[in-house]
């Protein structure tokens, strides 16, 4: 079970075979989870998509869009202990249905005009025919006239990110393993922790496996419920679920448990076919609803008298979803592997059943042809077909024949008002389209390129169509719950065995003269960029580098500080302020890819992600916005702003300019690419457009920036040293949205000494100066604080970075090298009005061969 | 259906068991069932990334392990 993935060389051919037979055992083959591969991989996803069919409404909203980032190690401690690592992080924004209602209840209408985030759930008076179908009445004329189209009532979001981490620990023996792992997932409203357990085992000289999972989660709900549709949601179902609070608003709660198990049986069919058969059971308890999904009621009476037409009046209103405590799921699924010799291709079917407690039953079918196409390249077509039941408590809308309020008179006399009986409704009730009938087809492509020394690039692509007109044997749900979607995702693999089989540090990665990679130890500090060069012509570098940014504390005025009643006054140029900021966070995730055609000139792509978050309070004593949309904005502020998604894109090249003896100088010369949104806006509330977000919170500078640097390192014995000046000047005066941050200067030097042969700690001094914004947004958004105003934006800052680099000398990890560096703000100068920098860290992982 | 799946099933036990002529696979005929095309899981990032598309936009996302995954609330 010892296997190795390392290349063999050619004259190793019988090896090779050996080889490639212990490879086939099944539980190398077959559970890749814990396949012998040593990697590290990183993933960009974008989820795209398309508009909602809502007839002569145009929204002027954005459909949902996703954007997400991956990362994955998968790490041998021993060659039988096995460890895998998962983070995982999804940003999303746009609009999304809330609810169902016939076209005739105009939910998308807003003040007649556009359609919204602000839904229209209470319509007021509807019209239906004496069998309960819809009437529309026109707008001219008065006349009604019978209309069932459907269509969703969207609402739309301000941007919200979801992170996931999991690990998972496997230990093998030579005919069976055991994994256990666990993780957790944590978005604003909603909580997921979760731990599993698996077993394999191996008969049969390994041509039959049998693997075993259990799993458990537990999640919990904590919905901050939409303000705006709040006064028109009933909540007289839903008992003490939802908590109201002091100021108002409302506060949705609930948990939730779920027990999965799995059986699954592998087994190897022929020399080139195997075929595996998976059973899975999940019971889950709690609470099971969507928080944000309400479902239309239509009161009618059917004791009133009708109108001249004929016509029923009724009355709408919408109720929080109510999905039964507990679903129960059953899933089989049959693949089947069938490897066609003449191409050297793979066809992969799989069929998957599932059914459930709750009515709902699903077919899915797939296809994929894997054809590696030689030199590397592999590429897998796939065809997808999904099909589903509706849920039993499935309803577009409901009609109630009871009336909403009951006008009648007691026997006294007396006018009362009879309200609905709400015991008349059903028990559970949701108008969720993903629980409607309907099927969907797929189709998508993935196409792999592996490099010379274990570098993978992955680039897949798939295309989603949903439709009630395709689900199986007919019946589906109308088409204005068609909706299409794209995904599209890179990924890049690093193959470590395949690295280090490879002698990584002969090739290249050196500087300074140093023989042993060890010696790398004397790199500079984490958070300086562009710090060295690869020194051997077709050298390759791929790092991964962390920085994260916090602002918290009391409010500076230049270096000093400035209370509410003053901030108030002063801070928004003339404007009263409203809220303050009072912390900012923001995370950088970036990949650094190197390359080095010659010795003397390297080049460098870096691609980054980026997410931020904002709280902000009220200032004592501002006033009242007179502006009803400033109003809305500040009440919005008591949330929690956040943002994510991919930020600029760095290329850059770097020039040897000096390398003798100890000492090393070269120069960057770049550019930053545009590729982050600064168009992101806050979802419309209280019926106003709160447009634009606040400038930091954009995810890129939205303009081409040059990005020069001019970098000295030195070393002599256990001590290195250096010092570097960079700069940032923007290319254009304002970006798409009208406008630019300032240009910045950046000059800090650093001293190192290395600890232990395979550790070293550094000192680092920084000051940085960087402009005020220019410009202003070109498009609605509202001033309520400082962070609005161009001129608090930039300053100077001094600060102490304190670091520790190890690189790995020997072992499963040699090579890699690991580096960290806290980086304590030491003053701040700022333009404006401005939160205090309190805390700054850089992390990188490199791996240069 | 589940008894359309008790077929495929019954028929794999009973190739484990090597009852069904299947099993004349010897270790060093498994030169092809080795490739990496051949492998249940080729592309682990990529496919859990179109599963938790799937998932968001399915009913049928309970697949009897828990990963996490979120609230799905979009």
């Amino acid at each position: 079970m010892a296997a190795t993935e390392r290349p063999q060389s050619p004259r190793s051919s019988a090896l090779q075979a050996l080889n490639t037979a212990a490879l086939a055992l099944p539980g190398l083959l077959l559970a890749s989870a814990q396949a012998a591969e040593e990697d590290v991989s990183f993933q960009y996803g974008h989820y795209q998509e398309s508009n909602r069919e809502l007839y002569e409404v145009r929204s002027r909203f954005r459909p949902i869009e996703v954007e997400s980032l991956q990362g994955m190690a998968r790490l041998k401690f021993t060659d039988r202990l096995k460890f895998t690592a998962n983070y995982t992080q999804d940003t999303w924004s746009g609009a999304t249905p809330i609810a169902t209602a016939p076209l005739s209840f105009r939910g998308n209408r807003d003040r007649g005009i556009i359609s919204g985030a602000t839904p229209n759930l209470q319509n007021g008076e509807v019209y239906f025919d004496k069998q309960f179908r819809p009437l529309r009445q026109d707008a001219v004329t008065g006349a009604l006239r019978r209309d069932d189209r459907l269509v969703h009532t969207l609402s739309s979001a301000s941007p919200e990110t979801r992170k996931q981490g999991d690990f998972r620990l496997g230990y093998e023996w030579d005919e069976a393993a055991l994994t256990v792992g666990g993780g957790t997932s944590v978005e604003h409203d909603y909580e997921s922790n979760f731990g599993n357990l698996g077993g394999r085992f191996d008969f049969n000289r390994k041509l039959t496996t049998l693997n075993l999972n259990l799993s458990y989660t537990a999640s919990s709900t904590r919905a901050l419920l939409d303000h705006d549709a709040t006064p028109y949601i009933q909540r007289t179902t839903y008992g003490n679920r939802v908590e109201v609070r002091s100021d108002g608003s409302q506060i949705l709660r609930g948990s939730r448990d779920d027990w999965a198990g799995t059986v699954g049986l592998t087994q190897v069919l022929t020399k080139s076919s195997l075929a595996e058969v998976l059973f899975g059971y999940t019971h889950a308890r709690g609470y099971l609803a969507n928080p944000y999904k309400v479902v239309e009621v239509a009161f009618v009476d059917p004791d009133q008298t009708p109108g001249a037409s004929g016509e029923l009046r009724g009355e709408t209103l919408a109720f929080l979803e109510r999905r039964p405590n507990t679903r129960d799921q059953w899933t089989a699924s049959l693949r089947y592997v069938l490897h066609v010799d003449p191409l050297d291709a793979a066809l992969h079917l799989n069929y998957g059943y599932f059914h459930d407690s709750w009515g709902i039953d699903a077919h899915t079918f797939q296809a994929d042809w894997v054809q590696p196409l030689g030199s590397g390249w592999t590429v897998t077509p796939r065809v997808r077909y999904y099909s589903q039941d509706g849920a039993d408590f499935y309803h577009p809308y409901l009609i109630s024949r009871q009336a909403a309020n009951k006008v009648v008179l007691d026997d006294a006399g007396n006018v009362r008002v009879i309200p609905y009986d709400p015991r008349r409704l059903p028990d559970a009730y949701s108008s969720d389209h993903r629980l409607s009938g309907y099927g969907a087809l797929s189709g998508g492509i993935t196409v792999s390129k592996e490099f010379a020394r274990g570098f993978t690039l992955i680039a897949d692509a798939e295309y989603y169509s949903h439709a009630g007109s395709l689900k199986l044997g007919g019946g589906g749900e109308g088409a204005y719950s068609d909706f299409n979607y794209y995904a599209v995702n890179a990924t890049l693999k690093v193959n470590l065995d395949a690295l280090s089989s490879a002698q990584p540090w002969q090739g290249g990665h050196e500087h300074h003269g140093a023989h042993h990679p060890i010696h790398h130890g004397g790199h500079a500090p984490a958070g300086v960029m562009f710090n060295h060069m690869l020194s051997e012509p077709g050298a390759m570098m791929v790092g991964y580098r962390y920085m994260y940014g916090h602002q918290a504390g009391g409010m500076l005025r230049g270096s000093g500080g400035i209370g509410d009643a003053a901030l108030v006054a002063l801070g928004c140029g003339g404007e009263p302020c409203y809220v303050t900021p009072t912390q900012m966070g923001m995370h950088m995730h970036m990949l650094d890819l190197m390359y080095a055609p010659t010795g003397w000139l390297n080049l460098m792509l870096m691609p980054q992600f980026v997410d931020m978050h904002m709280f902000m309070r009220p200032l004592a004593g501002a006033p009242e916005a007179a502006d009803p949309g400033t109003a809305a904005a500040v009440i919005h502020a008591n949330h929690e702003h956040t943002t994510g998604g991919v930020g600029d894109t760095g290329m850059y090249a770097l020039f040897k300019l000096l390398d003798s003896g100890g000492h090393h100088l070269h120069a960057t010369l770049g550019v930053s690419a545009p590729t982050g949104d600064v168009g992101i806006r806050l979802r419309d509330t209280h019926r106003q457009q709160l447009g634009f977000i606040h400038y930091g919170m954009q995810l890129g500078t939205g303009t081409w920036d040059f990005k020069p640097s001019l970098t000295y390192t030195g070393r002599n014995g256990d001590w290195s040293w250096g010092a570097q000046l960079s700069g940032t000047k923007r290319l254009e005066d304002r970006n798409e949205s009208g406008f630019a941050f300032g240009d910045s200067f950046q000059s800090t030097a650093w001293g190192s000494y290395s600890v232990l042969d395979w550790l070293s700690a550094s000192v680092r001094g920084v000051y940085t100066v960087r402009g005020s914004l220019a410009g202003a947004y070109n498009g609605p958004y509202h001033r309520i604080g400082p962070m609005d105003y161009g001129a608090s934006y930039g300053g100077r800052y001094w600060d102490l970075g304190l670091g520790l680099t190890a690189v790995v000398p020997d072992g499963a990890l040699q090579g890699n090298r690991f580096s960290f560096e806290w980086i304590q703000p030491l003053h701040d100068d700022v333009n404006g009005y401005q939160l205090p920098r309190d805390v700054g860290l850089a992390a990188t992982w490199s791996y240069g061969f | 259906m589940i008894r359309f799946l008790l077929v495929p099933t019954t028929a794999l036990l009973l190739c484990g068991a090597g009852l069904a002529g299947c099993t004349g696979v010897q270790p060093w005929e498994r030169g092809i069932l080795a490739k990496p095309h051949m492998a249940l899981e080729r592309y682990p990032l990529p496919e859990k990334f179109t599963g938790h598309n799937h998932g968001s936009r399915e009913a049928a996302a309970g697949t009897g392990s828990a990963g996490g995954g979120g609230c799905g609330c979009y």
